[in-house]
């Protein structure tokens, strides 16, 4: 070949590799302030996904309202969920959202880096504010600094399929309250009606987080903090282990976990749907509307409590509004009020909540899912009984679920990395669920030193 | 614009022959050339501008990126060689460098006879010809990603998987497919073959439409079976093509990413990591660009050194 074709060549290869990941500088966002009366637009997430028509059209109408309320903020909404991949670049590039929707496991990081505003001065204005869960809110405050809202909080527990449970020859109204009843229910479910027992999920991180909340119920930890300040991996113990070795004998001694294990969330939410998992784990509230609005049976589906391995412990999370580091005085200001508007007030304001939960069992939604609340229990009592004439949700399948959280103790996810440690936690539970021969101990010792390394260099 | 005839009569042979006959002639057309290249050149000046702002200059900051750390927000701190260190140190790396490895041999194995024997056993074709190749290149019109997610279904590992069913009448499986440490890579590589193998074909037919006909005619003559004029005609006929296509499919697999990320992430087991996914994970799960950057570099460090061998071996193959 000629020089000048293997240097064509050469210029080729570099090109398509590096430019892939090549980075432009970013242009620091003039964050200054600007008057009152000023108008803005500001860009937000958590419009519902156009496949979901009916709380499209909900939502469509709250702007309509905000925006007469508000004449001087224009809303553009987006239904592009939160995704880590590509916000940093979306931020270098000035298009990032003004507010933006991100699971509990993020604001450590985006606070540490900056990307996210200090909204002390609007936040503590709003008239909940200081009923908000303290539970949640320390993760969104530093150095006495608010940084974010909660928008709705969440727990772990048994989704689980009535139906499929009759037909096994199980009480639906009384779901496995431990992982021995698990295991037991499952091969029960899988023998009886040839469909999967217990779905379990593995990738795109699902894995290290399912690992993480079934080692809280047997009292572990996945890191914890050294008194010098810096973290380590500590699952590395008889809690992990006692997971790892229920999932190996379901898999491989009970075939309940059916063949494909190497799948999402959203994968095992269309297979709950269709009907063909008997039980797994998630956060309940979160899945009955995707459930329901994918044709998904509302009498069919169970909430249980998360299942326990002695120590009457769950995982907890959040979904929380933030406002871009890039945002201005008066788009700051103009974003919270639309969280007070959209989030807080309809779970708040007791006249608001009647309306939105009029409004929304009009058009066909899940009105009265149970939920952990993001306000104070008096605060949620109070909601429900102003909502309780709209509740078109069958409470009771959630009966179970409820009671658990009064009496579990909450953990949050790891404090610092999640998302790396759920990375790296993700092979191992597919080892165990694909390998007959996986070695637990070594599988363990590897992550282990993988978690160590994402720590040290978190560290640094 | 009109051509003179006696322009027209200046035709190509007589000019090679003047140029041969006398050195004269031959300065001035060197002269016109030079006069005729700079033309050119101002000519792709344009294109060469446009191709360095948006394809050079990034390789040259992607450079400058493996020796920084940056959140895309604040200006990059200089950090030596420290994302080299943590990558070193990665025992992923070593994992996703030997699956890639392991993949594009595989592919080169399948990858290569396949597209290879359909383009021959296509143009011996005497009817049904165009049929054959727009069903071949029907694959490559699917976007890679639908594709995949369509190979994902077939490869479920139930006994109603497509691909089980199939084989299921032939009395065998199920097998598990994506679900397997060991299966996992050769089923990517099923895919990718399959979803590629359509331009390798029309890249393939149309080098064997240039291949004498006249010499397969001598061979028929001497009574050669259609095994022997493959054999003796035709491949040493497209050693040239075969040779790129090659070089074109190292360089390919080595840079595997749709069906690892669609299909499995990676796993099971890590099964199915390979170096471009490690690359992405870096830069866009874990934020860390400088790292990722880094990777980048090397990786294509290692496919300039690749090329560069390969382009040296087969030309001594070439000029036996």
């Amino acid at each position: 070949m000629h020089q000048r074709t293997r240097r064509a060549l050469a210029g080729l290869v570099m090109g398509t590799l590096i430019a892939g990941t090549a980075a432009c500088s970013a242009s620091g966002g003039d964050a200054e302030g600007t008057g009152e009366a000023e108008n803005v637009t500001i860009t937000i997430m958590g419009k519902p996904a156009a496949t979901n028509t009916a709380a499209v059209e909900l939502f469509e109408r709250q702007v309509a309202a905000f925006e007469e309320a508000n004449p001087t903020i224009t809303i553009e909404a987006s239904d592009v969920p939160w995704d880590a991949k590509t916000f940093a670049t979306r931020l270098a590039g000035g298009s990032a959202p003004t507010l933006l929707r991100v699971p509990l496991t993020e604001p450590p990081a985006l606070i540490e880096r900056g990307q996210v505003a200090d909204i002390t001065d609007v936040a503590s204005e709003l008239d909940s504010f200081d009923d908000l869960n303290p539970r949640v809110m320390q993760f969104l405050e530093r150095d006495g600094a608010v940084y974010g809202i909660p928008e709705k909080s969440y727990a772990f527990g048994l989704v689980y399929n009535r139906t499929l449970f009759e037909e096994a020859g199980l009480d639906p109204d009384a779901p496995p309250q431990t992982w021995d009843e698990v295991r037991e229910y499952a091969k029960q479910i899988s023998d009886a009606t040839g469909k999967t027992g217990f779905g379990e999920i593995t990738t795109n991180n699902s894995g290290g987080w399912h690992l993480t909340g079934y080692d809280y119920t047997f009292g572990g930890r996945i890191i914890e903090q050294e008194s010098d300040g810096t973290w380590v991996a500590a699952f590395n113990d008889d809690a992990s282990r006692d997971v790892l070795e229920l999932w190996k004998a379901m898999r491989w001694e009970d075939d309940s976990l059916g063949d494909n294990v190497l799948g999402k969330q959203e994968d095992l939410v269309a297979e709950f749907t269709a009907g063909n998992v008997g039980m797994w784990v998630s956060a309940p509230p979160d899945v009955y509307p995707n459930y329901v609005a994918a044709g998904g049976d509302p009498a069919a589906f169970g909430a249980g409590p998360m299942p326990q391995g002695g120590a009457d412990a769950t995982l907890a999370g959040a979904t929380v509004l933030m406002v871009s580091a890039q945002a201005t005085e008066a788009e700051k200001a103009a974003a919270v009020k639309w969280i007070d508007w959209r989030a807080l007030r309809p779970n708040y304001d007791l006249e608001v909540a009647a309306e939105t939960a009029k409004a929304s069992a009009a058009d066909g939604l899940p009105v009265g899912v149970p939920v952990a609340p993001i306000f104070s229990d008096e605060a949620y009592a109070a909601y429900r009984a102003a909502i309780e004439e709209y509740v078109n949700v069958p409470v009771e399948n959630f009966a179970p679920y409820v009671e658990s959280l009064t009496a579990f103790e909450y953990v949050p996810e790891p404090e610092v990395a999640s998302q790396e440690i759920y990375a790296a936690l993700d092979p191992l539970v597919q080892a165990i669920l694909t390998d007959p021969n996986a070695d637990i101990d070594a599988l363990l010792d590897d992550a282990e030193s993988r978690v160590n390394t994402i720590l040290a260099q978190n560290a640094s | 614009m009109t051509i003179a005839p006696e322009r027209l009569r200046g035709s190509a042979p007589e000019g090679r022959a003047a140029q041969a006959a006398s050195p004269t002639p031959r300065r001035r057309r060197n002269h016109r050339g030079r006069n005729a290249a700079l033309v050119g050149f101002l000519f792709l000046l344009p294109s060469l501008l446009v191709f360095g702002y948006f394809a050079w200059w990034p390789i040259a900051q992607s450079i400058v990126l493996a020796f920084q750390q940056t959140n895309l927000v604040d200006p990059a701190e200089w950090v030596g060689l420290r994302n080299f260190e943590i990558l070193f140190a990665d025992p992923l790396l070593g994992r996703a460098a030997l699956n890639t490895l392991w993949f594009t041999v595989l592919s080169l194995a399948i990858g290569l006879p396949v597209p290879l024997l359909c383009a021959v056993l296509m143009s011996e074709l005497r009817r049904g010809g165009t049929l054959a190749r727009v069903l071949a290149y029907l694959p490559v019109v699917v976007p890679p990603v639908v594709a995949v997610l369509l190979w994902k279904v077939f490869f479920n590992p139930g006994e109603s998987g497509v691909v089980n069913s199939l084989l299921a009448l032939v009395g065998l499986g199920p097998f598990p497919w994506l679900q397997s440490p060991e299966l996992a890579m050769p089923s990517l590589v099923i895919v990718a073959t399959w979803s590629g193998a359509g331009t390798a074909i029309l890249i393939y037919l149309a080098a064997l439409t240039g291949v004498s006909t006249e010499l397969y005619e001598a061979a028929e003559l001497d009574g050669a079976s259609v095994w022997q004029r493959v054999l003796h005609i035709t491949l040493p006929q497209m050693r040239g093509i075969i040779l790129v296509l090659l070089l074109l499919q190292i360089i390919g697999a080595i840079q595997v990413f749709t069906e690892p990320y669609v299909m499995t992430d990676g796993g099971p087991a890590n099964a199915t990591v390979t170096i471009l996914l490690m690359i992405y994970r870096y830069a866009f799960l874990f934020g860390n660009y400088g790292v990722a950057t880094a990777l980048s570099v090397l990786l294509a460090l290692v496919l300039v050194l690749v090329s560069a061998l390969y382009l040296r071996l087969t030309r001594s193959w070439s000029s036996r």
